[in-house]
């Protein structure tokens, strides 16, 4: 007797349970799988948008600044001296000429004022000018506005020292650091 | 009708698919009556054979209420042709009576016959398993192996009386009645209606009967004379009305056994009885009614008793087996011995002489396991819903991932932006670097705006010399370094510029001109409220040897002997490392 009961138990009971407890495990595997994979995605994801929104920040505010760092990068890419001496001649050609004349222009590549304390290669460029205030000042204005990365660190304005024969025109003696790129 | 095979010869899956097959086929899980024994069952027929007739009757167990049965005849007992015919009326029939199952009884009184167990197994203790024996392997048990097992069938019958020499005997009937059963187990088969079959032998049920219907008087020992048309049964009891020998006559085409006398003296004399009761139960249509005549004048000091069993409508006065076999005496009836307790209690009486053969009954699950099959059904709808709910879990789980926006992200793209962010932040660290190293921090032309503003023209002062210089604070380690201002203007003050000096030398009047410089030049270098830088100022006036005081009308602004004050200027701006205006040492690539 019971001749059945192995047969029903095998395919009605331990069978299905098998199949069962197999879907259920396949299921449970995709799905961590799936979760683990989404996870890393996520992870990733957030990484992404993170730098996405950085870098949206980023461009907003570089894009503003890219033509003067452009300019400003043309600037550099000329010889400081050369550049205050082809600017000096420009600004020389809309002055007076009897208000504004360069004496003596030096050019040392040697550290000094503000680079002597920075890391970025800089250059000392010393003139002397003979000149009225006025004039002067237009050409220190044209000329430092033209060359932003002229920092001056020194600048030392005497009269004419001949006290027999005044004149109008002053000594001006400007040293300045030039930023080199 | 589906043909069904021994599950033996079926692999596990055939098995278990059979088992299904009887699960969806048959009302075998649903109706209990196919594993209940006919007796158990509301609706039974008894059929009665003695030789010459045979009676059929309804029995409704839960009304106790008989009605007559189906008209069968012998042949159709008998003859294959008509037993199909037969069993459909039966099942017919007992449709008529909305009954869920039937169980069919068939009482055997056309023959009777013992025969007797090896001598060997005459031990009380062991009648289980003779009984099993006698059912399963009689020549095991059988004293005389001549007899045919497959015509004949073999039952046990205990001698519980002390004394009687063994411990029983085996009541053996032909199997002719065999296909009728099987037909009419069949035919249920093929309806799908049980049919349960269970052949009785008469007289036993006659002798269990003899407890409720019998007169036995306690402590007198009594013989029960069993009138059948072809046969009597003789059945001896002791004092305790326990039996101790049954035996047949034959009555050989006669209407009563011809040496029943002779046969009752030597069995007397064989047990030791002394004068036993004598009753006479007639079963049979036409037997001899003189017999209690004769036995009154054979035997006078006996005691010669005719037994009327009572048999309700619907059932045959000469035949009251049914009645005894279906309905159980009042309580305490059948323990009036310990014979009569044991034929009912242990139905020894009760014993299928024609039961289904094993290798057929195997063919169908037990009970337990088409019950187990049905709960299975169940179990396997849940474990569908289940398994249902959990594709439902996951194709929703998966659904809900892949709608995520991270899920179709391009893992590559990472990188992409990475390296995007990092063109941009070193644009922007250059950029800033170079916003920084570019601040208007330090111009010529502001710085001599500043000498404009601090005397401006015909104030009383005459300006001998001006110098500016800028020096980089040396903080080693730091990421910007803080830087100072310094102006240093000599020259000569009428006495009108010297409360300009005056307020000049203030730190109030020094920061005004700071802030008005830095509105009027918009260099931010000069404005004094950042709090990370300081201003001083500190300005000397001493007077002038060369003075010469000469009428207004004759000076000149040039002439320095017309100004009665000396005075020098210092102005010292700072600039500390936190300034938005300090410079960054590090250099950019």
């Amino acid at each position: 007797m019971n001749l059945y009961r192995q047969s029903i138990a095998l395919f009605g009971i331990v069978l299905p349970v098998l199949v069962c407890a197999l879907l259920i495990a396949v299921c449970f595997t995709l799905k961590s799988r799936a979760l683990a994979s989404l996870e890393n995605k996520q992870t990733l994801f957030k990484s992404y948008e993170t730098n996405r929104l950085k870098v949206l920040e980023i461009e907003t505010k570089i894009l503003l600044q890219r033509p003067h760092i452009k300019h400003w990068t043309e600037l550099l890419a000329e010889e400081s001296s050369s550049a205050v001496n082809t600017h000096l001649r420009a600004i020389a050609e809309t002055l007076p000429g009897k208000e504004f004349q360069k004496t003596a222009f030096e050019r040392s590549t040697g550290k000094g004022g503000f680079g002597s304390a920075v890391a970025q290669p800089s250059s000392q460029l010393r003139i002397v000018f003979r000149g009225t205030f006025r004039t002067m000042q237009r050409a220190f204005l044209e000329l430092e506005s033209r060359m932003p990365q002229l920092q001056l660190q020194e600048l030392r304005i005497d009269p004419n020292p001949n006290q027999q024969n005044p004149s109008p025109l002053l000594n001006f003696q400007v040293n300045y650091t030039a930023w080199e790129n | 009708m589906v043909t069904f095979q021994h599950p033996a010869s079926l692999n596990a899956l055939e098995r278990y698919q059979q088992a299904r097959s009887m699960l969806r086929h048959s009302t075998r899980a649903a109706n209990p009556a196919w594993y209940q024994a006919a007796l158990d069952l509301d609706l039974q027929l008894h059929i009665r054979v003695d030789g010459p007739s045979v009676a059929s009757c309804f029995f409704e167990r839960r009304k106790e209420q008989w009605t007559k049965g189906p008209v069968i005849t012998e042949a159709e007992l008998r003859d294959a042709a008509n037993m199909e015919t037969c069993a459909a009326e039966i099942l017919r029939q007992a449709r008529l009576f909305n009954a869920s199952a039937l169980g069919v009884i068939i009482h055997l009184a056309d023959e009777f016959a013992t025969s007797e167990l090896k001598p060997a197994l005459d031990n009380p203790a062991a009648l289980p398993d003779l009984r099993e024996a006698a059912v399963q392997k009689p020549a095991t048990i059988l004293d005389d192996s001549s007899i045919p097992p497959d015509q004949n069938s073999w039952r046990v019958l205990p001698y519980p009386a002390q004394g009687s020499g063994v411990i029983g005997t085996t009541i053996t009937l032909t199997r002719k009645y065999a296909p009728f059963l099987t037909t009419l187990r069949q035919t249920g088969e093929a309806h799908n209606f049980p049919i349960i079959t269970h052949a009785l032998s008469a007289p036993l049920v006659a002798v269990m009967g003899l407890a409720q219907y019998a007169p036995l008087v306690p402590g007198k020992a009594a013989v029960a004379i069993l009138q059948y048309p072809w046969f009597s049964v003789l059945a001896f009891f002791n004092e305790h009305a326990d039996l101790l020998l049954i035996r047949t006559l034959q009555h050989r085409h006669l209407r009563q056994a011809p040496n029943l006398r002779h046969a009752l003296t030597t069995t007397y004399a064989s047990l030791e009885l002394i004068d036993p009761d004598l009753f006479i139960l007639s079963l049979g249509l036409d037997l001899d009614s003189g017999l209690h005549r004769d036995l009154c004048q054979a035997f006078p000091l006996s005691r010669v008793s005719i037994v009327a069993v009572p048999t309700p409508d619907g059932v045959p006065t000469c035949c009251p087996e049914p009645v005894i076999a279906a309905t159980a005496p009042p309580k305490g009836e059948a323990a009036r011995s310990l014979t009569f307790g044991i034929l009912r209690d242990e139905k020894w009486a009760l014993q299928d002489f024609l039961s289904t053969p094993k290798e057929i009954s195997e063919v169908y699950p037990t009970r337990a396991e088409m019950q187990l099959l049905r709960g299975l059904r169940l179990a396997r709808f849940g474990l569908c819903v289940l398994g249902v709910l959990i594709l439902a879990w996951f194709a929703l789980g998966i659904v809900d991932i892949v709608r995520s926006a991270a899920w179709t992200f391009v893992p590559s793209q990472v990188e992409v932006i990475k390296g995007r962010l990092n063109n941009l932040t070193t644009e922007r660290q250059k950029s800033l670097h170079w916003d920084n190293l570019l601040e208007d921090r330090s111009k010529a032309w502001t710085s001599m705006e500043l000498l404009s503003h601090l005397f401006p023209e015909r104030c009383g002062i005459l300006v001998k010399s001006f110098a500016h210089s800028v020096r980089a604070d040396s903080a080693p380690g730091q990421a910007k370094i803080g830087f100072v201002k310094e102006w240093k203007i000599t020259g000569l003050a009428r006495d009108e510029a010297l409360d300009r000096l005056n307020t000049l030398n203030t730190q109030e009047g020094i920061t005004s001109q700071f802030h008005e410089l830095a509105r009027a030049t918009g260099n931010p270098a000069f404005n004094p409220a950042v709090r990370t830088r300081s201003l001083a100022v500190n300005i000397r006036t001493q007077e002038n040897n060369t003075f010469k005081s000469l009428p207004v009308e004759e000076t000149f602004d040039t002439d320095e002997s017309s100004y009665p004050f000396n005075f020098d200027l210092t102005i010292t701006q700072r600039f500390e490392g936190t300034d938005p205006m300090a410079i960054n040492v590090s250099k950019v690539n």
